[in-house]
This record gives C-alpha cells, structure tokens and sequence, in this order.
C-alpha cells in the first residue's frame, strides 16, 4: 500500500515522504524521502531509505533505526532531524 | 599580498551546463588544479533548478516549462526548488582545509553570505542573514544559497535577485494544495524582494558582478583575479552535462 505525507518539520524545511508499506505486518516496503532540506553527505539519505526497509512503522522502532544510520555514517541535517523524519513517515499511515 | 582567488563571468548557460560547470570547477580544485573560484553567472533560457532530495515531478509543472521555454534540472546541492530568472547566480569553489573557510557548515554559510551582504551594500542596500541559507532585506529574501561538501571541498551557490517576477514563478512551481495557490502567491509576494523592488532600478549583470566582487574581496581579504575555465574544465563539463545533469535518470532521481 502507496501513502504519502507533507510535514513541514518545525523549525526546520518541508518533508515529503512516500510510504510502501505492509499493511499485515506494518513493515516498511518501500520509501521515498524528499524535500528541500540538507543532508550532508547527500548519499547518506540513499543509505537511509534502504536501511529502513522492513523496520516496523512504530515510534520507537524508527527513531532507533534512524538514529542508528546517523550515528553510524556521521550523517549532519540542516532543516530535518531524526524525530522530524519518523513524524513524516508515521503521518504517512495516519 | 593578498591571496589570489580566480573570478570566472559565464553568461547565458544552459541550465546543464551551469551545473555540470560547477561540479567541474569542484573536481578540478579537489585536485589542486585551479585556485579558490568565485564564478558569477546567468541563465539562458531561463531555469528551475531543484534541491538534490526534491523530487522534479512533485516540485515541477513540467508541461508548463515545455509551454513557457523554462529548462529544469536537479542540482548536487540540497534546499528547495529555485526559478532563474532575472538574477546574478555566483558560486564559490573552496577547499575545506582553506583556514578562510569554517569547517562547521552552518558557519561556513554565513561567512560566504557575508560576502553577497557585503556586495549589496556597494548596490546601497543593507541587508542581513537569515539562518541557514537566506539573505533578506527588511525582512524579505533576496537571496538564497546552497551548499555542498564533496571531493573535501566546499561549493556554495546561490541566487541574488534582480528583479522577481512571483506570478511566473507560482506558474512553473506546483503547490501541496491548490486550494490555497492564491494565499500562498500573495504570501510569497510579501515575503520575497529583489535589488529592482528595493532601488527601483534594474542593475545590469555585469554591475551586480562588479558589486559581488568587491564583497568577496572584502569578506575574505583576498584579490579576484579574472580568468577562464581550464581546458580540462571544459572537457569535465561536458561529461558531467552528458552523464549526468541533462540525463532523466538524473533529474527524475526522486
């Protein structure tokens, strides 16, 4: 199932995410992080949204994979923060 | 003496050469090829450039651009989509060992804003940063930027507005939700400037170039010093032009 969300992060820049996910098991399939925020480096968001493939779409399950992928590829936002990225893909589902 | 730094003037590009020679001046001073580089430039015909996370068919009405004779294309820096009309574009091309440039990023924007603050004020026009990447004037930008780390170098480009035309803009740009275009113009009308809307006059490329010039001059205390692009350059913005920016598999990335 294909879903989409616009969450402007606050304080921070427009998110747009789109959502393939299982509805039986609520794992993600698929993800599309978008929007005109920065990352550095700018690979780091290809890692991140294969990294989150199969995570389960609860709070805790994606602020710990996210901050997991921060940590491990040094990874800096300007305008998105890891709570502002699971708020978009939960809002995805809501 | 002062550190020499090289001043390229590229008129009139396309949208994917404008790109590729960015990435070309990065590479080659990645390599110690070319000095420090500040490059002043325009667009021909006229350009949406989009953030490198945007996606083109979310940010972009395409058929509109077709219609109108406006290129579009993805840049390798992040932050939002960007109509390139009547403005001065420059962009710096630095390594992030160079003391004059913070290693932090968030530093290191407003130290190069400074320089276009510094610009403005030979156009008698004051102006001050705006955290992360924007320039404003009594409030309202005249100026955004964005900025990249790759190859351990610095590139920061970004707009300063001539004139702005917020009608078009909202013609070529699509919006989260239609129902509110007409708000969302108004607000951005209220919210965006440029040098013709404060001085009431159109400044030409070339004097915009001249002010732009003294800024970073001043900022980092170093001489510009006129040049061209390498011939290695050149042949580097043709292969990035050809594999990457006018590829579809590049701009429809996301």
């Amino acid at each position: 199932m294909q879903l989409k969300s616009v969450y402007k992060v606050p304080n921070g820049k427009l998110l747009k995410i789109i959502l393939d996910y299982d509805i039986n098991n609520k794992q993600i399939n698929k993800i599309n992080i978008t929007g005109d925020f920065f990352a550095y480096p700018e690979e780091s968001i290809d890692i991140m949204e294969k990294k989150l493939i199969d995570t389960l779409l609860i709070k805790e399950e994606l602020l710990e994979k996210i901050n997991s992928v921060i940590k491990q590829y040094n990874i800096e936002f300007i305008g998105l923060d890891a709570e502002g990225l699971v708020e978009g893909i939960l809002r995805c589902i809501k | 003496m002062k550190e020499k730094w090289r001043l390229l003037k590229t008129q009139n590009n396309s949208a994917f050469t404008n790109m590729a020679i960015d990435r070309a001046v990065m590479v080659a001073n990645s390599q110690d090829k070319v000095p420090p580089t500040i490059r002043f430039y325009t667009w021909q015909p006229p350009a949406i450039s989009i953030g490198y996370f945007q996606s083109l068919n979310e940010e972009v009405d395409l058929e509109v651009c077709e219609n109108l004779g406006v290129e579009y294309v993805r840049r390798i820096t992040g932050g939002g989509a960007v109509f390139h009309d009547k403005e001065l574009t420059y962009s710096i091309v630095i390594s992030e060992s160079h003391p004059l440039v913070p290693k932090n990023i968030l530093e290191s924007y407003r130290r190069i804003c400074g320089a276009i603050i510094k610009g403005l004020k030979h156009l008698w026009i004051e102006s001050k940063y705006a955290p992360v990447n924007d320039i404003i004037v009594n409030n309202k930008k005249i100026s955004g930027s964005a900025q990249t780390r790759k190859f351990k170098t610095v590139l920061q480009h970004g707009t300063v507005l001539i004139d702005v035309d917020v009608d078009k803009m909202f013609m070529l740009l699509k919006v989260p939700n239609e129902k509110i275009k007409d708000k969302m113009i108004a607000d951005v009308k209220q919210r965006v400037t440029s040098i013709k809307h404060i001085s009431g006059n159109i400044v030409s490329f070339n004097d915009a170039a001249d002010a732009m010039k003294t800024g970073f001059e001043e900022e980092f205390g170093i001489e510009l010093v006129d040049g061209n692009l390498t011939k290695e350059e050149i042949e580097l913005t043709k292969k990035f032009e050809k594999e990457y920016f006018s590829t579809d598999e590049w701009n429809y990335k996301r």
